[in-house]
């Protein structure tokens, strides 16, 4: 396969379980280079912990992870690399609450990256600067509302420069109005041709800023399509029942 | 009254040598035996919890005899009766500690450690700049409640012979007989000692809360 067809990331009949319980059954998903992958579906579909699979917060307890055609394995060295190219924003932000956001940014191209302190603070401050919080380098995310706190989380994953940016429901923990500032430096990240894999429950996002769509349910892949036209022209029962139910909220 | 008090200060550089030596040790010691405590893996688990029940299972004086009687005075090692009382005070009180530090990490939210593996941190980064700041703020209040209870339990090693404000105590009593007197200033003595630990607590409290919140 030449490089240009193969998948930046491509899972392979991955299954994640908690303790005996399945809840992701068999999911394969290629994502191309520069693609914006929104998964979307109902609470318990298993999107999260898909997300999660793909840089091993929840080991798959099958499948294969592949990252520009190489298998992730299970050792410690292997996910080290892994997760350096593939960054991660939480639903609740997991900033680290004794460091400003600065340092906060700067730790883990020091520490993880081994990048010099000066370079490291230089590339902090271009990533706070690029979700527009330069002026709260030197603040810590509990003086910050949840909006500048997420967009803190975003800088801090940016700085490792990653492949592949995960975001696991990034603005519900927010209300509309913060969660709007959070999706704009998200929409901007896609324009500037980041890969990303998101899994949301704003459907307008889904739709405007996503190149595809894929529908989860009850731990499988229902239906996937290019954004705009699973939306509008969604063909599983399913999925017609699930975005009905969202629309007529 | 002033003459029992120039009789028992001799001991006080004693006490606040074990207390302090003893702290050191298990404050140093308690926190492998936390993260040992914690491991996913039961066979690196199960020899850190059997260590800690059976240190926190047998009285302290009995460990300080084991120790001092027999451990430490075979003909290879002789141990000082300082030394056999911060050996013995330190393991117990490594115990006891390792049970504050482990009450320490289970606080830092779970979000907090898959955030640090997402970054792919090493783990020693992962503690020192992240869990161990964090951590430390739920451990400084039991913290120092262990330092006094130390300070209080350091009387023991007098019984082996430590040169401390109680052995101090016992001497002058078997020659003047006033136990009342005597002990009642030993016991205000540990009163007056536990206050700097109780003050430095308080103030470490204070400081690291205002540093994980604060701008």
């Amino acid at each position: 396969m030449n490089p240009e067809s193969r998948p930046l990331l491509a899972l392979d009949g991955v299954c994640v379980a908690y303790r005996h319980h399945e809840v992701v059954h068999d999911v394969s998903l290629d994502v191309a280079s520069g693609e914006v992958v929104a998964l979307i579906g109902p609470s318990g579909a298993g999107k999260s912990s898909l997300l999660r699979a793909i840089n091993f917060l929840e080991p798959p307890s099958k499948g294969r992870v592949v990252l520009e055609g190489a298998e992730v394995g299970g050792s410690r060295r292997s996910l080290d690399a892994l997760r350096r190219d593939v960054g991660m924003v939480f639903q609740s932000f997991n900033l680290f609450p004794h460091l400003t956001a600065l340092q906060n940014v700067m730790l883990a191209p020091v520490h993880t990256l081994g990048v010099s302190k000066e370079q490291a603070r230089e590339r902090a401050m271009r990533q706070l600067t690029h979700v527009g919080l330069a002026e709260h380098a030197h603040v810590k995310p509990g003086k910050c509302s949840g909006g500048q706190q997420q967009r803190i989380a975003i800088a801090r994953a940016l700085a490792m420069e990653p492949k592949v940016m995960l975001f696991d429901e990034p603005t519900s923990a927010l209300d509309p109005e913060l969660g709007a500032e959070v999706l704009a430096t998200m929409r901007s990240l896609a324009a500037e041709g980041m890969t990303m894999v998101v899994v949301t429950h704003e459907m307008h996002f889904a739709e405007d800023v996503a190149d595809r769509v894929v529908f989860m349910a009850d731990g499988r892949i229902v239906e996937q399509n290019a954004a705009g036209k699973l939306m509008r022209d969604p063909q599983h029962p399913r999925t017609q029942r699930f975005l009905n139910a969202v629309r007529n909220r | 009254m002033s003459t029992i008090l120039s009789e028992l200060a001799a001991g006080i550089p004693q006490t606040i040598g074990i207390t302090l030596a003893s702290f050191v040790v298990a404050a140093v010691l308690g926190l492998p035996l936390a993260v040992l405590r914690r491991s996913e893996v039961w066979l690196v688990r199960l020899p850190a919890v059997v260590v800690v029940e059976v240190l926190r299972a047998v009285p302290p004086i009995v460990w300080l005899f084991l120790i001092y009687y027999s451990l430490g005075s075979t003909d290879q090692v002789r141990l000082t009766t300082f030394q056999a009382a911060v050996i013995g005070l330190g393991l117990i009180y490594a115990a006891h500690l390792s049970e504050a530090y482990r009450a320490g990490l289970n606080a830092v939210p779970v979000g907090q450690w898959e955030a640090t593996r997402a970054l792919a941190l090493p783990r020693r980064q992962m503690y020192a700049r992240v869990i161990l700041p964090q951590a430390l703020v739920v451990v400084v209040p039991p913290m120092a409640t262990f330092a006094i209870a130390l300070l209080k339990d350091s009387a023991i090693a007098s019984v082996i012979g430590a040169t401390d404000i109680t052995f101090q105590a016992v001497q002058l009593t078997q020659q003047d007989l006033n136990g009342l007197g005597n002990f009642t200033v030993a016991g205000l003595l540990y009163i007056a000692l536990g206050v700097p630990f109780a003050l430095v607590a308080r103030g470490a409290d204070r400081v690291l809360s205002r540093r994980l919140v604060g701008s």
